[in-house]
């Protein structure tokens, strides 16, 4: 919990549900495991307000709550993790993939989780039905068993879990027979606090699709129904209606989309590398061991060539003898993305998944270097990175670069900390004049001092975005309020004139203030899209070198 | 011993300066006296951000999630900073905390006991439902006046119907009721008070003229009291 992932975290939370669950989730943040009354009464926030903010928190997953760690009846603690909140950076990317993999359906229905933290599946069914009928034209409408279907495929991929029954949460008993109680703690009346919370991947019947009748057709929204009426409606629709699968509530599994965009990374990488066949080839691999592949492991299980040859897609006719070669080429390319296991079956391979990170990692540690500093210095970088120690003569004769500016270059890389000194002493008393001064770069540390600049990189993105909006927030406010009376005006049908009266009321330098505004901040938006998928690289990295142990 | 650098020789380092590489007679870049600039200068400028259909798409879909996440009912605003004086755009800026906790329907089996709410029946013009007593002390300020005014207003209603009719039993007793009535039902008081005083636009109560049957028979009792 870094002050930058804090500071981070406080922001997303800001923007996506408002100032009081900011203060509330960041005062969490910082300060560990707390009960109640303590957040209350050092946020200073009302006891409602705080309430509110930790009903919103635990719905969607960002907090955990537990009875207390002194006695059991001690007051229920509340903790929150950065790691979960730092989710919310990438949910365009989740509902993207989704979009790409199930299509529109299954893009709403990750939109809809992502924004409600967890629904029963008749609820989001429903929900992603009339959304879809919305936007469909008249008179046609989507039926519900298309939607359950793409929801059972999603969680049949795994892309979709059950949320863990919470087990101390003052019910003992689940609330369908479906969901099984907690295993093996049939009567304590508090779950064990020493040990973790419950993952829901502990639960046998994490990725069951429960039997759920829904018959019925999406509802499309009247245009003159009321707002008010709508709600009522909807209201009355939920008490009066019951699926079958109460108390089973689902969310987003985030792992196994890192997963998928993990894979995906090292296809691309293959592929720009390499060639298009290559690629493919590994992408196949892949494929076949989507499922026999935990989600920590180092590389694959050893696949055989015959197998390989036989689940290639039928659009690559590639006769099996160019199919060796390509593997051998595989195989011996310095990446080290796919390594040989063996010589049964025509040759065991696998794809080295922690090797293949880390080298990801390095790329991206390089071309930082790279862009930043100019690419003699990215030299000297790689060469550090791949002799480990050099003295300062050897650098400037393995880099080819005259003595003074590769001196300079060094100064500068260590001053940024991207390259250490490492001292070895001749003697023992670490005499200066007899010590040898060793420059070297150590990947991982270097990896995760990258990654906090990315949140650093990140939270600025997002003050400044939200610096430019409300510098310009009566502008914004104005043409908000322009664009409400032209949509109402031209419903009721109005005359050209009218309109033409109404856009005028936005001067033209005002307009090239917004457009310039809004570009500002499709830029800064952007942006942050995209450092995003360096945090990805370097997080999954750091986190394969973690789970080793 | 070695170390006295301060008056004679300046340039003494931690570490041996010749295996670095500063040879004696080099100059050394000239030392940093203040922060550095808060936006250097950058030698190298920055890559044009990635562009393409993928982009512009992820870049769409995160801006119409920030502004779903704004209308859904987890977003809370915190409870606005009441000002000195009443204003007459209050009536129009009034951000209603919608219908926050009654339009949240989740399982409430899911969260520990201390934090449910407690869903009130929603009074009848819509004032948001699950009000406890504490945010009652601390918004009530101005519902408090508008209440005492027309608790007020009500007394004074009543009083005159008191003496249109009489001192008779029943009438006190309605009298009464209505007072108590007044605590728990402030906003259908409000509603039959609004009614009565501003359907005409008169200088006098509607209420007066309620009931032809009353008031010809409240006029043979006490013939005593005059009637105003």
């Amino acid at each position: 919990m870094t002050a930058q992932e804090v500071r981070l975290c406080g922001l997303l939370l800001q923007e996506h549900f408002g100032e009081v669950v900011a203060k509330v989730g960041t005062h969490l943040l910082k300060s560990g495991a707390q009960n109640l009354r303590t957040i209350i009464h050092e946020t200073g926030i009302s006891l409602d307000l705080v309430k509110k903010s930790l009903c919103v928190l635990v719905q969607h997953g960002t907090c955990v709550f537990s009875s207390g760690r002194k006695a059991p009846g001690s007051p229920t603690e509340y903790r929150t993790s950065c790691d979960r909140i730092l989710r919310i950076l990438r949910y365009p990317r989740y509902i993207y993939t989704a979009k790409t993999l199930y299509g529109d359906t299954g893009e709403l229905i990750i939109e809809e989780l992502l924004q409600r933290g967890d629904m029963t599946m008749s609820s989001t069914v429903k929900t992603v039905a009339d959304r879809l009928t919305q936007n469909m034209e008249e008179g046609r409408s989507m039926d519900y068993s298309e939607v359950s279907s793409a929801f059972s495929k999603l969680v049949e991929t795994h892309f979709l879990q059950r949320c863990p029954p919470m087990a101390g949460a003052g019910t003992k008993d689940s609330g369908t027979p479906a969901t099984p109680a907690t295993p093996a703690i049939p009567g304590t009346p508090a779950a064990p606090v020493s040990t973790a919370p419950p993952t829901p991947e502990s639960f046998p019947d994490c990725y069951r699709v429960p039997h759920v009748t829904l018959i019925g057709r999406g509802k499309r929204r009247l245009s003159n129904e009321d707002g008010e009426d709508q709600r009522n409606a909807k209201k009355t629709k939920m008490d009066s209606e019951t699926h079958g699968d109460e108390g089973i509530y689902w969310q987003v599994n985030f792992e196994r989309f890192h997963l998928h965009f993990r894979d995906q990374a090292i296809i691309s990488a293959v592929a720009n590398k390499l060639d298009q066949t290559s690629s493919e080839i590994v992408r196949t691999m892949l494929r076949m061991s989507e499922v026999t592949t935990s989600p920590t492991a180092t590389c694959t299980k050893p696949l055989s060539a015959n197998e390989i040859f036989r689940s290639l897609p039928s659009s690559y006719n590639i006769p099996r003898p160019i199919l060796d070669q390509y593997l051998t080429l595989l195989v011996d390319d310095p990446m080290e993305f796919v390594g040989k296991a063996g010589e049964s079956g025509g040759g065991m391979y696998v794809v080295n998944l922690h090797k293949a990170l880390a080298n990801l990692a390095r790329a991206t540690l390089e071309s930082v270097v790279q862009e930043r500093f100019g690419s003699r210095s990215a030299r000297i970088f790689r060469l550090l990175l791949r002799k480990r120690h050099l003295e300062q003569k050897q650098v400037e004769d393995f880099a080819m670069i005259p003595a003074k500016e590769a001196k300079d270059m060094l100064y500068t890389l260590l001053s940024q900390n991207l390259v250490q000194l490492q001292e070895i002493p001749k003697t023992p008393d670490y005499a200066p004049s007899r010590t040898f001064y060793l420059y070297t770069v150590n990947q991982l540390p270097t990896a995760r001092m990258l990654l906090q600049n990315c949140y650093k990189t990140v939270a600025n993105l997002i003050e400044r975005r939200l610096f430019e909006s409300k510098e310009s927030k009566r502008l914004l406010e104005k043409s908000q309020r322009i664009e409400a009376i032209l949509a109402s005006l031209q419903a009721s049908g109005a005359e050209p004139e009218q309109l033409t009266e109404v856009e005028e009321m936005i001067t033209a330098p005002e307009k090239q203030q917004l457009e310039a505004l809004r570009l500002h901040i499709n830029k800064l938006d952007s942006a942050e899209n995209q450092v995003d998928e360096t945090i990805f690289l370097l997080e999954s990295y750091v986190n394969s070198t973690m789970s080793v142990y | 011993m070695t170390g006295r650098g301060r008056g004679r020789g300046r340039r003494m380092m931690t570490f041996s300066v010749e295996a670095v590489g500063i040879n004696r007679g080099d100059s050394l870049p000239p030392s940093i006296q203040q922060p550095t600039p808060l936006f250097p200068v950058m030698e190298q400028k920055p890559l044009p951000l990635a562009g393409g259909e993928e982009a512009e798409y992820l870049l769409a879909l995160k801006q119409e999630f920030r502004g779903a996440m704004k209308s859904l009912p987890c977003f809370i605003q915190p409870a606005a900073a009441h000002r000195d004086v009443e204003r007459y755009s209050d009536k129009y800026h009034s951000t209603e905390p919608a219908d926050g906790p009654t339009d949240w329907t989740t399982d409430w089996k899911r969260f520990p006991k201390e934090l449910r709410v407690r869903v009130k029946k929603p009074t009848r013009d819509g004032v948001s439902a699950a009000v406890t007593r504490s945010d009652r002390v601390q918004s009530g300020q101005k519902k408090k006046k508008i209440k005492e005014k027309e608790e007020v207003l009500l007394k004074l209603e009543t009083l005159e119907k008191k003496e249109e009719r009489g001192s008779s039993g029943e009438e006190e007793e309605e009298g009464e009721e209505k007072k108590k009535k007044q605590e728990d039902e402030e906003a259908e008081g409000e509603e039959e008070y609004d009614e009565e005083e501003f359907e005409e636009e008169t200088d006098y109560v509607m209420s007066y003229f309620d009931n032809g049957e009353e008031f010809g028979g409240d006029s043979d009792d006490n013939m005593d009291e005059a009637i105003y």
